[in-house]
């Protein structure tokens, strides 16, 4: 009877995410199948556009494995991937939530004083994973069906997609076995995700194209990933059930395992020992900037690795899109757009217009580390730093430095990643043209994080809402403003909208740019410097 | 003796409430000071105002005759500060937080600081998030003590400490007042504060309601006795420090001025006592009986 009462309590605890989670991923199908729909509505479109992403190493290993020339194959291959990364991510974090989480927070403690059977909590949170995964299959199953595509093909999609979420809810359960932190178990079952998207992305990149039956026999990385496995159902051209059967093996070998290990272990103890921290802290840990540096690093080298990737890849992607020939209008207007610029060369407006993306990364980056003063501010940890001899002016711009170096070090990744790809096909031209694109960004991205330390100072309380609402809104105007017909001052009201594509010879909105970026930082320590600390 | 602390008429608004209402402290150089007041009285403004943290809307404060919001950091220098909430930073271990935080001020000594861990019995190694309560505030102890100042600013620092480390935390503030240094100890308990300080300031509701030696404030921290003895109201009341002398039941009950308990005991004695129940006051009491007003109506700082 607790299991039931625990369920109850752990439903109403999730009564808002998960359906945000569920019915975002659902709608996310949705909108792909809808997509496929009205791009490539015809036979021919569709396999005309299957071809291209076979003969593109960077499209495989970012959808993965076409099969067949159908309108439902062509959803599932488009979308099915990252589907599985969003439903994958959803269990990890339900795992933790009501797994290590609360025993970490002391909330296990509470419950199992009551006559509760230790395995009762996570028997419960088994079956909100099951309630949950359930009624995501069902609503997947309508979200295929409002692209009128067969049925038959909608269920084994689903399901797969279903059971894999199921797999990842098993290795989130395990994961909150191995570690003592919450964040400790997110971060392990966030790898295996995305590691399981990697290796079927290498598998399906190194993988046999067969052109005319329109399908790819994967390289060995694919099979061993359950993502892998979920493709090789080949949802709605053979409708394989035996992969799914192997997922469903994970699912129960990696439940059983996490609860086996939970019935024989103490409450808060876990089986890998927290690694104690250092004694002494190391001699750059004597500054601001260098705590800065020390709490940011880790985040900088997710945000620097995932676009430096992206910079390796275009290499193969503007040789694809060379090959292809593509002379669809509709396509070139939106990279120029996106790329601010009129070259009738795609691969050159494809180099603009991904590196105008990396600076929006940058600028992300960049705003995160800002806001990082914020957090310090209302836990309260600031207040011991600005009892030493610590001027507020030298700390808020300890922070914007930081921020700086997180921005720079994003565009030079990728930019040098970049430059690699091209350099490795022969394409030296390409390769400085990336470098020097990705770099371009930097002043506009900087602008981001002279005004986010500006809010700071000024307005504290809400700094980090409007901070990224600012974020958010720019960038959505600089990104998708050139598409929408706006006047012209307004369209450029966007940084990024002001950054040039390489060659330039109009530098001005540049300079003003980099002119924003320190007035705004300074401005930003003046009005911290006239502020009394808040919470 | 020079004045390390000046605080006069100090208001500090928040919105509509008032948490310094004219606020008056002062803190001569080498003196243990306790700032005592109930929860929400304004001690913790006070201190934030005096470390520059906060500017105050009206009186003036000086530390070391310095204005402590425009010369923040020239008057940090020579300040240690544990903060009444100490929060740490979660993946940092308590020896980072404490080499951090000391060397923002110029670096720890390292013979102390080796001695304060092992004497606090803390394990430097432990991240910040696996802390207790009392853990988090012995890193801050640490922090603050494992660099010599001129001035500690200390609020609250042993509200998580059990009787033990509180004993050691007592030695730390007479080694520094030993070493000249001047502190500044903000409690809500009044017999932590007795022990350890020369001068008690008393706030409550944003003011300074007393404020002297503790010998001038014996007055104030009376002892209650309630006794079945043969002895008469007339004869006990008539003695020198009893006080509000009255009969309840079977029993005698009054108050004694805390330097008066020893010849008060010996009457008693010599009368004989069957039962006897002796309570030290509590802030509380030493509130309703002074101010005359119920504490739970102050307004939250």
């Amino acid at each position: 009877m607790s299991v039931v009462r625990i369920l109850l309590q752990q439903i109403r605890r999730d009564r808002v995410t998960l359906p945000i989670w569920i019915l975002g991923t659902v709608a996310l199908l949705a909108v792909a199948a809808a997509s496929v729909g009205q791009e490539y509505g015809d036979v021919a479109g569709r396999s005309g556009i299957l071809r291209v992403a076979l003969a593109t190493p960077a499209l495989l290993a970012l959808r993965g494995i076409p099969n067949g020339d159908s309108l439902g194959s062509a959803v599932h291959f488009q979308s099915f991937a990252f589907l599985a990364v969003t439903i994958g991510l959803m269990n990890i974090f339900l795992a933790t939530r009501h797994g290590r989480a609360d025993e970490e927070q002391g909330r296990r403690e509470l419950v199992l004083a009551a006559p509760v059977s230790r395995l009762a909590p996570p028997i419960a949170t088994l079956l909100l994973g099951v309630v949950a995964n359930g009624l995501f299959v069902v609503l997947a199953i309508g979200g295929y069906a409002s692209a009128k595509v067969p049925v038959s093909g909608a269920v084994v999609s689903a399901v797969a997609l279903g059971l894999i979420g199921l797999a990842f809810l098993g290795l989130g359960m395990l994961a909150g076995e191995l570690t003592q932190t919450s964040r400790g178990a997110n971060t392990i079952g966030v790898i295996l995700v995305l590691g399981a998207y990697a290796l079927r992305a290498a598998g399906d990149a190194l993988g046999r194209a067969d052109v005319t039956k329109i399908t790819l026999e994967p390289a060995w990385p694919s099979w061993v990933s359950p993502i892998g496995w979920g493709q090789q159902t080949l949802a709605f051209t053979d409708n394989r059930w035996w992969p799914i059967a192997l997922i469903a093996a994970l699912a129960v070998v990696s439940i059983g395992a996490a609860l086996l290990v939970h019935s024989r272990r103490e409450l808060g103890e876990s089986l890998l020992a927290e690694r104690s921290g250092r004694a002494t802290a190391r001699a750059t840990l004597a500054s601001p900037a260098g705590l800065a540096w020390r709490l940011q690093w880790p985040a900088l080298i997710a945000w620097a690795g995932g676009s430096a990737l992206l910079g390796l890849v275009l290499g193969s992607l503007v040789t694809a899109v060379s090959n292809a020939n593509i002379d669809n209008a509709q396509i070139q207007a939106i990279l120029q757009s996106l790329g601010h610029t009129g070259a009738s060369d795609m691969g050159r407006t494809l180099i603009s217009a991904v590196m105008v993306l990396i600076g929006a990364v940058a600028a992300a980056a960049g705003v995160q580390a800002v806001l990082r003063m914020r957090e310090e501010e209302t836990e309260g940890r600031l207040e011991p730093v600005l009892a030493s001899p610590q001027s507020r002016v030298s700390w808020l711009l300890s922070y914007v430095l930081i921020a700086a170096v997180c921005v720079l070090v994003v565009l030079v990744a990728t930019g040098v990643a970049a430059a690699i790809g091209f350099a490795a096909v022969g394409q030296s031209d390409n390769a400085w043209l990336s470098l020097g694109s990705a770099l371009v960004q930097a002043p506009a991205a900087l602008s981001f994080v002279g005004v986010t330390a500006l809010l700071v100072g000024l307005l504290p309380r809400i700094a980090v809402s409007l901070g990224w609402a600012v974020f958010g809104i720019l960038i959505g105007f600089g990104l998708f403003g050139g598409l929408l017909n706006l006047p012209d001052g307004v369209d450029k009201i966007s940084p990024i909208a002001n950054v040039p594509a390489l060659p330039t010879d109009d530098w001005g909105p540049t300079i003003l740019l980099a002119v924003i970026a320190l007035v705004a930082a300074a401005a930003g320590a003046v009005a911290l410097r006239r502020r009394d600390l808040s919470a | 003796m020079t004045t390390v602390i000046q605080a006069s008429g100090l208001v500090k608004q928040f919105g509509r409430t008032r948490a310094l209402d004219g606020l008056d402290l002062s803190v001569s150089e080498g003196e243990v000071h306790g700032f005592l007041g109930p929860n929400g009285a304004g001690k913790s403004t006070t201190i934030r105002v005096l470390l520059g943290m906060l500017r105050g809307n009206g009186g003036s404060a000086s530390v070391f005759g310095r204005d402590p919001w425009r010369d923040a950091v020239g008057i940090h220098r020579d300040v240690a500060y544990v903060p009444g909430d100490v929060s740490l930073w979660p993946n940092l271990s308590g020896g980072e937080t404490i080499d951090y935080l000391t060397r923002l001020r110029g670096g720890a000594d390292p013979t102390l600081r080796a001695r304060l861990l092992k004497d606090f019995e803390l394990d430097p190694k432990k991240r910040g998030r696996s802390y207790s309560k009392g853990n988090r505030q012995k890193v801050a102890l640490v922090a603050a003590f494992a660099r010599r100042a001129k001035l500690y600013v200390l609020d609250e620092p042993t509200s998580g400490l059990d009787p033990v480390m509180e004993s050691v935390f007592r030695r730390e503030i007479e080694r520094v007042q030993g070493e000249g240094a001047t502190v500044l100890l903000s409690s809500h308990i009044l017999s932590e504060v007795e022990q350890l300080c020369d001068r008690v300031t008393i706030v409550r509701a944003g003011k300074a309601v007393e404020t002297g030696a503790l010998d001038e404030l014996r007055h104030l921290t009376r002892t209650s006795f309630r006794v079945t003895t043969p002895a008469t109201i007339a004869q006990v009341g008539k003695l020198a420090g009893v006080h509000d002398a009255r009969v309840e039941a079977d029993h005698l009950v009054f108050d004694v001025d805390t330097d008066a308990i020893d010849g008060v005991l010996s009457t008693l004695t010599k009368a004989g006592v069957s039962s006897l129940t002796v309570t030290p006051p509590s802030l509380e009491e030493l509130f309703l009986r002074h101010y005359g007003d119920r504490i739970e109506t102050e307004p939250a700082a």
